[in-house]
């Protein structure tokens, strides 16, 4: 499964460079996010997953998936700050909701990690990260879906419009939602490296 | 608003029509330093191009990291053998 998601991402990448200019950018920048979202999701769920069983396998797991959706969207950031120096002209702006709030979010998942390592013991860490991790991913749909969409903002998307509407054209779609797959892909792979591992040193540990 | 949904049949640029008057990046560009100047040259392609390099980096970084991990992982299997 590995290599078929591995070999399905180094395919999509030579068809990107079809468009010109900087609205390329899109395929890069915003798969970023939905596989941000996908990842928090997975989280979630494992979150719900060890709360149900008290299994640590489903601990473990949760914190890899939220470590790598963290990951893509600390890209996610730094991509759009690029983007937004040279087409809004500045690399930061406090006015701009749909930036402040998506670092917000970011925020609230650095703290997740500080907090896990609070507690020396494994079971209560396990229990209270898993607690804030669901409350974290439920902020994430308000912080990056429904408030900026509400406020004035250079982003698209704002003023109550989806970002991603009928004003994309059909030739940026169709390398668009190969790029969405590939980095999601991209993103279970590297969690499933990442878990086995942590599986690994369990192992290792108890020889 | 209205704009955007009335002549939005794909094809149509609507997007410079209701965003490029906001969009004010490549004003006064030539008074900036010279990396500024290259990035902003060949309609914005250097930008796609440092946005590839970032999530690139990023992604390398990590698989580095997990990488590592596993290294140590091994040498501590290879000492247990060996004990």
């Amino acid at each position: 499964m590995t290599a078929v998601i591995t070999a399905g991402f180094l395919i999509k990448i030579p068809n990107i460079p079809i468009l010109e200019e900087s609205a390329r950018n899109l395929f890069l920048h915003v798969p970023m996010w939905f596989t941000m979202m996908v990842m928090f999701t997975m989280a979630f769920y494992y979150s719900i997953r060890f709360l149900n069983s008290e299994e640590m396998k489903w601990d473990t797991k949760a914190e890899t998936v939220t470590l790598v959706g963290l990951l893509f969207g600390i890209c996610g950031l730094l991509t759009g700050s690029l983007w937004a120096k040279f087409t809004w002209g500045s690399w930061w702006t406090f006015s701009e909701p749909r930036m402040n709030l998506s670092a917000l979010a970011m925020m609230i998942f650095v703290a997740y990690f500080i907090l896990r390592t609070a507690f020396n013991d494994p079971v209560k860490r396990a229990k209270i990260s898993a607690v804030y991790n669901i409350f974290g991913v439920t902020t994430i749909p308000f912080l990056l879906y429904i408030i900026p969409r509400q406020l004035p903002s250079l982003h698209p998307g704002a003023d109550g419009n989806p970002a991603f509407s009928e004003i994309t054209a059909p030739e940026l779609r169709l390398i668009f939602y190969p790029a969405v797959i590939g980095f999601i892909g991209l993103a279970i792979w590297l969690a499933d490296i990442t878990q086995r591992s942590k599986q690994l040193k369990a192992r290792a540990a108890e020889l | 608003m209205n704009i955007i949904q009335e002549s939005s049949p794909a094809g149509v640029d609507t997007l410079t029509q209701s965003y490029s008057d906001k969009w004010e990046g490549t004003q006064g560009i030539e008074q900036s330093s010279e990396f500024l100047q290259f990035m902003a040259s060949g309609d914005l392609i250097f930008v796609v191009l440092g946005v590839s390099l970032i999530i690139w980096f990023i992604l390398l970084f990590y698989i580095i990291k997990v990488d590592r991990n596993l290294s140590k992982i091994e040498e501590s299997i290879n000492s247990s053998d060996e004990a």
